[in-house]
């Protein structure tokens, strides 16, 4: 038995176990392969050794990014693409490549720079899980980095000003993401039925994207006009993240026939929560009465955003 | 770059001429090279010029499934994430190739103290960007190991096919010849980056093969057009 592995990472809410992309994408590919990792949410990523945030911890081996703590996982024979071909796993890397250079740019330009979003929304949230004095001082940090990032691999000549590198890098992820929907197709994860490490990258930079409320949610919509990818990240946070079963056994299809009825059970449960919460917001005497139309199968800390998006 | 986009344009057959010039990085639009010039219309940088292309009526990837360009597109990303940034990582932020090799060539048109100014601007530039991107702490080591990661990939993407799709080259193809033929052949103060090339022998037969196909018309010109690849490669980004 591998020595206990202990990952740091940014916190979640709406439903998802943590906002920060790249923390996603470990958790995602650890519960992929059945590998047992105690997850942290930290507070302060100064204090991560090198203050990088994942950071996978195990014994005295300390390694923050996460493709190499991916590589780690898989030398510690938690290895989620064991079934794919040559020819597949070059895939995974060129598809992984499209996500960091088109898909990317936008997602930093959501969450941190755009202003209505980092104001309301990204740096409240940061701010509330960082401590005192590094509240005031690590978001405001976060949004330079990112603007600096995008603006150096993006804002080269021709473009001259923010707007036009806004417009061109929204255009590159909707392109992305059309390409993502195309390679997924009808099936389950991106290779047949079992997930690997793409599907762990493609989560990790959707799911973000899909869950979280802003104001500005131009991403948003164009990514729930692809309702395949939509229905991708719905069963991986079902399947994986909601049900823990003994749920560290490698034995992925097991777990996911187990996990498929307690799903049944779950939408039962949840429709009939959903049910009493709608009573609940009618009776209350601020929001004015709201139609339900179809609801997601979501989770607890998640049931009043499809309410609150309704606005007209 | 500039090698990726001739052969493009051989694949298309359309006839070009390379010309080249000192400021040929401030004639171009986006400031990039290389630029095409055709009739009144200034057009750079690969992507653009394939648009442009297709517009016209000439297109290699027509005869893809919606899936197989997903796929293009995401391998083109690959080379240009992997390939791209470590080409710039070799040729500008590790110092024993800077000093002996980069400065020079980049400095060559310019007269003291113009060259060293323009040299050291570019080098700044392009470690401010290195940083963003988090590859600033990467060894060369590390680089290389990334290098023979993608090499990898296109080798395996490759296989025993002639060209990465079907047997018609795709820009694809002429993204990755241009690029494994740029560090197939650059002198560099170690060999270890060709070398990890040269580990895949079907990508040096890919290299050969389009080499064959589509430049042996120009031998005659060949000894003109490695002096223009040099000199282009002087002003390379």
């Amino acid at each position: 038995m591998a020595a206990p592995m202990e990952l740091s990472c940014w916190g979640g809410d709406w439903g998802l176990p943590s906002l920060h992309p790249e923390s996603l994408t470990v958790m995602a590919y650890a519960k992929f392969s059945g590998a047992p990792l105690t997850v942290n949410t930290i507070n302060n990523p100064w204090r991560a050794p090198k203050g990088d945030v994942p950071v996978l911890i195990s014994e005295d081996i300390v390694i923050s990014q996460p493709a190499k703590i991916l590589n780690f996982l898989r030398k510690q024979k938690y290895n989620a693409d064991y079934e794919l071909s040559a020819k597949q796993g070059a895939d995974t890397l060129a598809y992984i490549a499209l996500l960091e250079e088109k898909l990317l740019p936008a997602l930093l330009h959501t969450f941190w720079v755009e202003a209505e979003n980092y104001c309301s929304v990204t740096k409240p949230w940061f701010a509330s899980r960082m401590t005192f004095p590094l509240s005031l001082y690590l978001p405001g940090k976060m949004s330079r980095e990112a603007l600096n990032r995008i603006l150096l691999t993006r804002g080269g000549p021709p473009i001259y000003s923010l707007t036009e590198v806004e417009a061109q890098i929204y255009r590159d992820a909707k392109e992305c993401l059309n390409l993502l929907s195309k390679r997924l197709g009808t099936s389950q994860f991106f290779f047949g039925d079992t997930p690997t490490t793409l599907d762990a990258f493609v989560f990790g930079f959707l799911a973000p994207i899909y869950k979280v409320c802003f104001p500005r949610v131009q991403l948003q919509e164009h990514l729930k006009q692809l309702p395949n990818l939509c229905r991708f990240c719905d069963d991986i946070l079902t399947c994986y993240f909601r049900l823990t079963v003994s749920g560290h056994s490698p034995a992925g299809q097991d777990t996911a026939d187990a996990n498929l009825q307690k799903l049944t059970q779950l939408v039962n449960k949840e429709s009939n929560l959903i049910e009493k919460m709608d009573d609940n917001l009618r009776k209350s005497p601020q929001h004015p009465p709201r139609k339900l139309t179809t609801l997601k199968l979501a989770a607890g800390g998640e049931e009043s955003s499809p309410l609150n998006r309704l606005s007209p | 770059a500039t090698l990726c986009f001739q052969a493009f344009l051989q694949m298309c057959n359309l006839p070009i001429q390379v010309v080249c010039r000192a400021n040929a990085e401030y004639m171009s639009p986006s400031g990039k090279l290389p630029f095409i010039h055709v009739g009144n219309q200034v057009v750079s940088e690969l992507g653009p010029i394939v648009q442009f292309v297709k517009a016209k009526g000439h297109s290699l990837s027509d005869g893809l499934d919606e899936v197989q360009k997903a796929e293009m597109k995401a391998y083109m990303e690959l080379v240009n994430n992997m390939l791209l940034t470590a080409e710039l990582y070799l040729q500008w932020c590790d110092d024993v190739t800077v000093e002996e090799i980069t400065h020079p060539r980049y400095g060559s048109p310019y007269p003291w103290p113009l060259n060293r100014i323009l040299s050291y601007q570019k080098q700044w530039e392009v470690r401010r960007k290195m940083k963003a991107i988090g590859w600033a702490g990467k060894t060369l080591e590390q680089v290389l190991e990334d290098v023979d990661q993608c090499c990898q990939a296109l080798s395996q993407r490759l296989g025993t096919q002639p060209y990465f799709f079907n047997k018609q080259p795709t820009e694809l193809d002429a993204l990755v010849f241009g690029h494994l033929f740029t560090i197939l052949t650059t002198q560099l103060t170690t060999d270890e980056l060709s070398e990890k090339v040269k580990n895949y022998s079907n990508l040096t037969a890919f290299c050969r093969r389009i080499e064959q196909q589509y430049f042996e018309g120009h031998d005659r010109d060949s000894s003109a057009t490695a002096a223009a690849r040099s000199a282009k490669r002087s002003l390379l980004r």
